[in-house]
């Protein structure tokens, strides 16, 4: 029984991270209707912005969250505001330019990345790197753990601030309806640009919460791309709480592949999941709750 | 009239020039030597590695490297890890740039697609590392491995360590789904089935993973005496410091080479690597001439510690300059002749390209018979424990439990 519980333990405070960075991608997807191919590499820069925090500085990983989300924040608002925007509305041969462009981007944050560290793998050692505690036979990991509260805190507060606040609300007013929302008054220009910097910001937030766990070096964000993705599609675009079940069903989903069917399958189950969303739930978790 | 004059005698001057030029290139036309390496990509690092080695190699090797008047040039393509890309970056490297034999490849899933397109080329093909059986078990001709033991051969000095010491009855087998890794696998199961050691779990995992705790949960739990794990650099990283969290202390905890013996191996376990045993090819304090000094230029130069890896690229870079040294002609024909007939002494020892079998009947053709050797980290040092004659420390068997360390 103990290993069923680790499974569970183990998969719900991956999936909180996996949610954290996936909400950020939601976010943006929800309000340009564009896929951002480019924010794995974001969760990489804001990585990256860590390491250097901790390696340079010596700033706690945790404690860098306030410098590299920031920093994210910055980076995709000039990201969307110069580069963007200024395709949007612009006739070309293909309807997707503008997800075009993301690859683009990613593609330059990467190699901008490898000019500057080189391809090795980096990782930070804080002291409660490894350490971990016993709750019955079961181990959890203190990094984990404290990553899994805040993002949990993180997806909470971005809540409050999408259902709250004037600024959230014109986010979310663009998304439901870009052209009644800037008849309404709402400046949708402003808002996709504040949409993509917290979506960065976000994503850096999930990669500086990794870093105490996992390792980094430039080509890292593919796989978050794919992760981010799959939950958007399991939580429906632009929803919120839609990605934060979406994050732990996959954290969950994969940790009990792992477990029960093969460790070499875990991936196979999150793309099996996927595909059944698609197949029976085109609408993802949010078409659960919506009529 | 004078300006026609002139027009004439600059048309004359250059047309005098391009053929002079002409004819001194001719003359002085490189010997290209194509090596495909990941250089961009999640295993960039390994292939930075390679490529310093050749480089480092190229240059001690001084007028070695100058033949009958023609320099050898060495032609780095980026394979990026991907078989695919490798492939054609091997066949861009044959038909664009028209080099003269190939060499690199560094995964066996890239060096497998490049063998076969070399045989297919009939371009000889030295692999530096790529280690899967399969690559040297199809009887192709033009494929030669001299400095990676067939993959399922790396654990000879670890067989030889368990039947002297440590008698294990039971044993847990890991390993990554790539080429190596089960290529790795499938020799270490034939030998425990012979040895009569029992594998009491056995599972593949994908590369990349954040969390292997539900896989070591239950290795965990089948308690065996010792364990044997395939991964490449930070996956071993990982493995290490959450088999320590979930507080599992296995009695001998053994690497199948690849990640395990990398200095970045070390930094990024953060004291977990303390009594982790490896197989390896290489150790920098081996007593073949050049090892050492190969290992200490390398850290003045690029401020790294190299590991097995680099001293294969460094001793293939030698095995290439012997070969167009001796071959009677620059054809590929010829350089595989030399091939066939090559004894070279390099920092990796004597290679020498055989055909033979081993005891479970695999036939290997122009294959170099295996050293091989267990290392252990200890106290922040790799140390080489078995062969008894290589050792540079005692072993620590049994592996006391993680709160002793």
């Amino acid at each position: 029984m103990s290993l069923f519980w680790q499974t569970l333990i183990c998969g719900l405070l991956l999936g909180g991270m996996y949610a954290l960075i996936a909400i950020g991608m939601t976010l943006i997807m929800g309000v340009m209707k564009i896929i951002n191919l480019a924010h794995g590499a974001l969760v990489m820069v804001g990585m990256y912005v860590t390491y250097v925090c901790f390696h340079y500085w010596g700033i706690d990983p945790y404690a860098a969250l306030f410098i590299s989300m920031p920093a994210l924040f910055f980076l995709g608002c000039l990201i969307q505001k110069y580069s963007i925007n200024t395709l949007i509305g612009k006739e070309s041969i293909l309807p997707e330019n503008q997800v075009l462009l993301t690859v683009g981007i990613m593609l330059v944050l990467t190699e901008t990345m490898r000019m500057i560290f080189g391809s090795d793998y980096k990782s930070v050692h804080t002291s409660y790197t490894g350490s971990s505690f016993f709750v019955g036979d079961v181990s959890v990991s203190i990094p984990m753990a404290i990553g899994f509260v805040i993002a949990m805190v993180f997806t909470y507060a971005l809540h409050i601030f999408l259902t709250k606040s004037d600024i959230g609300r014109s986010i979310r007013a663009t998304a439901q309806d870009k052209e009644a929302a800037i008849l309404m008054g709402v400046n949708a220009n402003k808002i996709t640009i504040i949409t993509f910097g917290l979506g960065s910001a976000l994503a850096a937030g999930g990669g500086t919460l990794l870093i105490p766990i996992y390792y980094l070096f430039p080509d890292i964000g593919h796989a978050f791309v794919a992760k981010s993705f799959i939950i958007t599609i399991l939580g429906g675009m632009g929803s919120t709480m839609g990605a934060l079940f979406g994050g732990l069903t996959l954290g969950i989903a994969e940790s009990f592949g792992a477990t029960y069917i093969s460790m070499g399958l875990k991936d196979v189950v999150g793309f099996v999941i996927f595909i059944i969303v698609l197949l029976f739930l085109p609408g993802g978790f949010k078409s659960l709750t919506k009529r | 009239m004078k300006t026609i004059s002139k027009v004439f005698f600059v048309l004359l001057l250059s047309v005098l020039f391009i053929g002079l030029s002409y004819t001194a290139q001719a003359k002085e036309k490189p010997i290209k030597v194509g090596i495909v390496l990941p250089l961009t990509g999640p295993k960039a690092m390994f292939g930075e590695m390679e490529k310093n080695s050749f480089l480092m190699a190229y240059k001690d090797l001084g007028e070695k490297t100058v033949i009958g008047g023609r320099k050898i040039e060495l032609l780095f393509e980026d394979g990026q890890g991907k078989p695919g890309i490798a492939k054609s970056a091997a066949e861009k490297l044959v038909h664009k740039n028209k080099v003269i034999m190939l060499s690199g490849g560094y995964s066996s899933a890239c060096s497998y697609p490049i063998a076969g397109a070399a045989q297919s080329m009939k371009m000889p093909f030295v692999v530096s590392t790529g280690a899967a059986d399969k690559i040297t078990t199809q009887g192709w001709k033009w494929v030669f491995r001299g400095t990676a033991a067939p993959a399922s051969k790396y654990t000879g000095a670890l067989f030889d360590f368990y039947d002297k010491v440590a008698h294990p009855k039971t044993a847990v087998l890991m390993y990554e789904n790539t080429d190596f890794g089960t290529s790795s696998a499938k020799g270490f199961r034939q030998v425990c089935k012979k040895k009569g050691i029992k594998i009491v779990f056995d599972e593949a995992y994908e590369a990349g993973a954040v969390d292997f705790k539900p896989m070591l949960a239950k290795a965990k739990k089948s308690n065996p005496d010792t364990a044997y794990c395939i991964s490449y650099v930070m996956d071993a990283a990982l493995i290490a410091t959450q088999t320590r969290e979930l507080n599992w202390s296995c009695p001998f905890f053994v690497g199948g080479a690849a990640g395990w013996t990398m200095p970045e191996f070390l930094k990024n376990t953060g004291g977990a690597a303390q009594y982790i045993a490896s197989t390896t090819l290489w150790v920098p304090n081996v007593a073949w001439p050049g090892a050492k000094e190969y290992y200490d230029n390398y850290i003045k130069k690029y401020g790294k510690k190299p590991d097995y890896h680099g001293a294969q690229a460094y001793a293939t870079m030698q095995i290439i300059a012997d070969v167009l040294n001796n071959a009677k002609k620059i054809t590929p024909k010829d350089i595989r002749n030399a091939l066939l007939k090559a004894e070279v002494s390099t920092i990796m020892g004597l290679i020498k390209f055989e055909n033979w079998s081993d005891e479970f009947g695999h036939n290997y053709t122009n294959q170099n018979k295996p050293t091989t050797y267990v290392v252990q980290w200890q106290n922040g040092k790799l140390e080489v424990i078995w062969p008894e004659a290589a050792k540079s420390a005692n072993y620590v068997y049994p592996v006391p439990k993680w709160n002793k360390r």
